[in-house]
């Protein structure tokens, strides 16, 4: 047994417990993080310059992709 | 796979002539360097965001993930889903905006900007290695299933493909490549579109597939039980249609590789540091081009697993008794698809296979030209001479490909996962450097040197442990659990290098502000400032 394996073990007794419940709460929590974040940029950093249509915001794009993602990690 | 008729080989000679006159077109307005490695920074968002994907998807993989998906479910889907877009996303907005405005043609040459040339050179040898190894990998791979499908021989299924790729990649550069990619991608989505299509109506409906992957499950399941062989995966109930696993099933998959190894780490390396990747974002015609591909990217990336692992999962309910994974497509193919569509679909396969070839090829040759023969031999080198130099790399590369896979074909199976392992090897140590170098002002040269090598030949170690010749020889036990821990290498590499490089740029001087300025993320550049 190397310290390598030691410290392997150790993680693994510390993870294996982890109901999967709360593994999937890690997965859509960390997507709607990112979700939050894409919200919160500034507009200037999303569109390009003379925008005038809703569609030229990336902002909305990169929320859609984003919550389809939430929807499936919350089913599947 | 029965055997084609005249109208599906009409039809994949149409596709292949249209690719190739395409490529030549676009080669017939190639002038300079930046036109060959950037596409003069001409090309639209939408071109560019079809040409990720289809350059993420390769022939390889749509036959990988389709077997994957037979063997252990829809969790092979994740590499991407979780292991894509959350990574584009942030890549979209923070990282390739910044690469854009700083004007690098490659990852390696910001890399010196940012520390020194001992971290370019590091980064360049590693890319240029696993690319060349890849091409010759993706090449004979890639020939191995097309030798099936179209009755030729695999030696001449390997010299039309380079021809091919070769013709049009070494003509028209980035922009062949990345407009080519676009038709790749339209066709490769519509004929694994019809294969899903045609799996699911053969089986009844939607509603008709979940309960045949429910009752098929029960019935691997209860086979088990009766062979007294229940295994930890059927004990904990693992599902064919579940994105989690658990942490301790027999899979390649777990959750815990999953989300620290690939969300984590492989994929933001990958979208941020790959060269094949970033290269086409920075011939963008403008910054906002840039930051659309990535999301149009993204948005597409939600569709390919639905497109790609399902008709995995049709499979498994189709043919149950399959053992190797990777006959799932051609079977599904073989007893779906009437004649003209056959066609469709091979040629959907062809454009898969040719579109990750022809990435690599320019990005491997943009490496050579730019950090090696510019950087090293001829600094002052001008445009057209670069140009120049670049069709004869990639003429060379083209060459390469094709005698390593030939060698390949004389070697046991195992080289080819060493091969496919090398990309774990340094991701994680390259994207330890890059997200340092670009977060972190007090990040120092040496510190990232010996934090990028250190890095790589931990996890080669590691690699060497796992392997059973070696720990039955030590005497001691593998250090991981599951068959082909990819992602845990990934890991303890990256840890191991951010660590490193954080202790020894405290012990190192701080790189003077003047060099550093408009290189880090707090003091962004304008174009053409740094």
């Amino acid at each position: 047994m190397t310290p390598l394996h030691q410290i392997g073990n150790f993680i693994r007794e510390l993870v294996v417990p982890i109901p999967l419940w709360c593994v999937r709460a890690l997965f859509v929590g960390t997507l709607i993080a990112v979700f939050i974040w894409v919200l919160r940029l500034p507009r200037e950093t999303t569109t390009p310059e003379n925008a005038i249509h809703w569609y030229q915001n990336l902002k909305v794009w990169a929320c859609l992709a984003l919550a389809i993602q939430i929807l499936i990690y919350s089913v599947f | 796979m029965q055997t084609l008729s005249s109208l599906d080989y009409a039809i994949i000679l149409a596709y292949l002539i249209g690719t190739l006159a395409l490529g030549l077109y676009i080669g017939s307005k190639i002038k300079t360097g930046a036109d060959y490695f950037l596409a003069g920074r001409r090309l639209p968002w939408w071109a560019i965001g079809m040409s990720l994907v289809a350059t993420d998807i390769g022939a390889v993989d749509i036959v990988g993930t389709g077997g994957a998906a037979h063997q252990h479910g829809l969790a092979v889907a994740n590499f991407e889903w979780i292991g894509c877009v959350p990574a584009m996303i942030i890549a979209a907005f923070v990282f390739i905006p910044f690469f854009w405005r700083s004007g690098v043609t490659t990852i390696p040459e910001y890399m010196e900007r940012r520390f020194n040339v001992a971290v370019r050179s590091a980064l360049a040898v590693c890319w240029i290695i696993f690319m060349a190894c890849n091409l010759g990998i993706m090449l004979l791979a890639s020939a191995k299933m097309m030798h099936v499908h179209l009755g030729m021989t695999v030696d001449a299924c390997i010299y039309l493909t380079a021809f091919l790729v070769g013709v049009y990649t070494i003509s028209g550069g980035l922009a062949a490549v990345v407009y080519t990619d676009m038709i790749q991608c339209v066709i490769m989505i519509g004929g694994c579109l019809l294969v899903l299509v045609l799996g699911i109506i053969d089986l009844g409906g939607i509603e008709e597939f979940q309960a045949a992957i429910e009752k098929q499950e029960q019935v691997q399941q209860q086979k088990a039980l009766a062979e007294n062989q229940e295994t930890q995966l059927a004990g904990k109930q693992v599902s064919h249609t579940s994105l989690i696993l658990p942490a301790d099933a027999d899979t390649p998959f777990p959750w815990t590789g999953i989300f620290f190894g690939l969300a984590l780490i492989l994929s933001p390396a990958y979208w941020i540091g790959n060269q094949a990747i970033v290269q086409r974002s920075l011939g963008a015609r403008s910054e906002f081009d840039a930051k659309a591909a990535y999301v149009s990217g993204a948005l597409l990336k939600n569709l390919i697993p639905v497109v790609v692992a399902v008709p995995g999962l049709i499979a498994f309910v189709k043919f149950p008794e399959l053992t190797d994974g990777d006959q799932a497509f051609p079977e599904l193919i073989s007893h779906l698809l009437p004649v003209g569509l056959k066609g469709l679909f091979l040629a959907a396969f062809l454009a898969a296979l040719m579109s990750s070839i022809d990435s690599y090829l320019n990005s491997a040759s943009t490496i050579v030209t730019n950090d090696f023969y510019k950087r090293f031999y001829r600094r002052d080198a001008s445009d057209v001479s670069l140009l120049k130099i670049g069709r004869i790399v990639t003429l060379l590369l083209v060459f390469w490909a094709i005698g390593f896979s030939f060698f390949l074909m004389t070697r046991s199976e195992g080289i080819y996962t060493i091969f496919q392992t090398l990309m774990a090897f340094f991701q994680g140590p390259a994207f330890a450097i890059l997200l340092t170098g670009l977060l972190w002002k007090r990040a120092t040269g040496i510190a990232a040197f010996i934090g990028f090598i250190v890095g790589v030949c931990f996890s080669i170690t590691l690699f060497t442990l796992n392997q059973e010749a070696v720990y039955t020889a030590l005497g001691i036990e593998p250090l991981f659990q599951i068959s082909e821990p990819f992602l845990y290498f990934s890991i303890w590499a990256f840890v191991v290098s951010f660590s490193l490089i954080v202790i020894i740029s405290f012990l190192t001087k701080p790189e003077p502000a003047e060099k550093i300025e408009g290189l880090v993320f707090s003091l962004k550049p304008d174009r053409g400032q740094v």
